[in-house]
């Protein structure tokens, strides 16, 4: 039944802050992270088929793209990670308050970051 | 389900605009959400200059001048002015408040002032909060004891008493249920921080007898757990109480106590 009375806007007009910011990036790295975990399964089993066509994903990492696609999953999951650590502290009854909410929040945020550049120095052999 | 747009009845579309006749220098333009059921056109978003310098500091304030002196038929519930009884929650600036205690001076640029998020409007700022109070009821919010206890004062320590601080302040303004996107999408299933926090304060109360039926009743995947620590509500909560770390603590029984 279509209503004649009309819905009151909602996230059209809510306001963002840190912690549902931080909320709906977990939902989406937590589905990334899902079919990236796949693709790293097919990517490990290829494997079994020989060198070269394991060679061929090789190839594609190396590429600037592939290495774009890397530090993008490296990043979702340090954020994935981070804001998880953080909800589980949440489950146990703490971290509420309004300003704890913010620094945590800005922790995963500016965290995931940091971690996606140390990720990427390891990987150069930069330490 | 998630429905991020509105449907096609509910789009808004520019209203109309007031220009300011008092000649003032100290102007402010406040836009308003406007539907008349009378009319039965898509809501519009009205445009009303302000003069400040003759405006005290509420966001109600304005409300009150608007309807004063510019333009009388703006509908909007008001009764206490002193954030005691969340008759004028609304969604001021993009956040729920209570317009009686949210200074205008907080808000950014044109004040924008829309009915709390995702409830069926009876007339412009006017929310309709049927459901809400239908879960309120649900929870049964009232102290149950067996009938031998009835008859005598039952005594609750200062200790006991003490957690019912940061519960019992509730004033049911909706702030809270109508700021969580959770309950944007589930609101018929999902019981929403102002309820659940009610239904805490209930289970907690050292003098209620029914904490265990009341804790199986709310453990339920849609009724309780769709709570992902948005934290929306707490952020909106004109009373400066905690709905999520309440919701925690209910999934912290559930987790630790054999039902």
């Amino acid at each position: 039944m279509e209503s004649k009375t009309p819905l009151s806007p909602h996230i059209q007009i809510y306001k963002w802050h840190i912690s549902s910011l931080v909320s709906i990036c977990h939902r989406i790295t937590g589905i990334i992270n899902i079919i990236l975990i796949t693709l790293i399964c097919l990517w490990s089993s290829l494997l079994l088929f020989g060198e070269s066509s394991y060679g061929n994903i090789n190839f594609f990492f190396n590429s600037f793209i592939g290495k774009f696609f890397i530090l993008s999953i490296t990043w979702s999951f340090s954020f994935q990670v981070l804001s998880e650590i953080r909800h589980l502290v949440m489950d146990f009854g703490y971290g509420f308050e309004i300003k704890t909410t913010k620094i945590t929040g800005l922790i995963v945020i500016f965290g995931s970051l940091i971690l996606t550049v140390v990720f990427y120095l390891i990987g150069k052999n930069f330490f | 389900m998630v429905q991020i747009n509105l449907p096609e009845n509910s789009k808004t579309k520019k209203g109309k605009y007031f220009k300011d006749k008092t000649g003032s220098k100290n102007l402010r333009k406040v836009n308003i959400y406007r539907w008349d059921p009378s009319i039965g056109e898509n809501p519009r978003i009205d445009t009303y200059e302000v003069d400040m310098d003759n405006c005290p500091s509420k966001v109600l304030d304005i409300l009150n001048k608007i309807k004063n002196e510019i333009d009388p038929t703006i509908a909007y519930r008001r009764s206490c002015a002193h954030g005691v009884c969340g008759s004028c929650a609304m969604n001021m600036g993009g956040k729920n408040g209570l317009a009686c205690t949210t200074s205008h001076a907080e808000i950014d640029g044109d004040i924008d002032i829309y009915p709390l998020p995702h409830l069926k409007v009876k007339k412009d700022l006017i929310g309709d909060l049927d459901g809400l109070y239908k879960q309120y009821q649900s929870i049964e919010p009232w102290l149950k004891s067996s009938s031998n206890s009835e008859t005598t004062e039952i005594i609750q320590s200062k200790q006991d008493r003490a957690k019912l601080d940061g519960a019992y302040e509730c004033i049911m303004c909706a702030c809270c249920s109508t700021s969580c996107p959770s309950y944007w999408w589930n609101g018929d299933k999902y019981l929403g921080p102002a309820v659940l926090l009610q239904a805490y304060r209930w289970i907690i109360d050292s003098r209620d007898e029914e904490r265990k039926s009341r804790l199986k009743k709310v453990a339920d995947e849609l009724k309780l757990y769709r709570c992902h620590t948005i934290l929306n509500c707490t952020s909106a909560c004109p009373k400066g109480l905690n709905p999520a770390k309440a919701i925690a603590e209910i999934k912290k029984m559930l987790a630790t106590s054999n039902l």
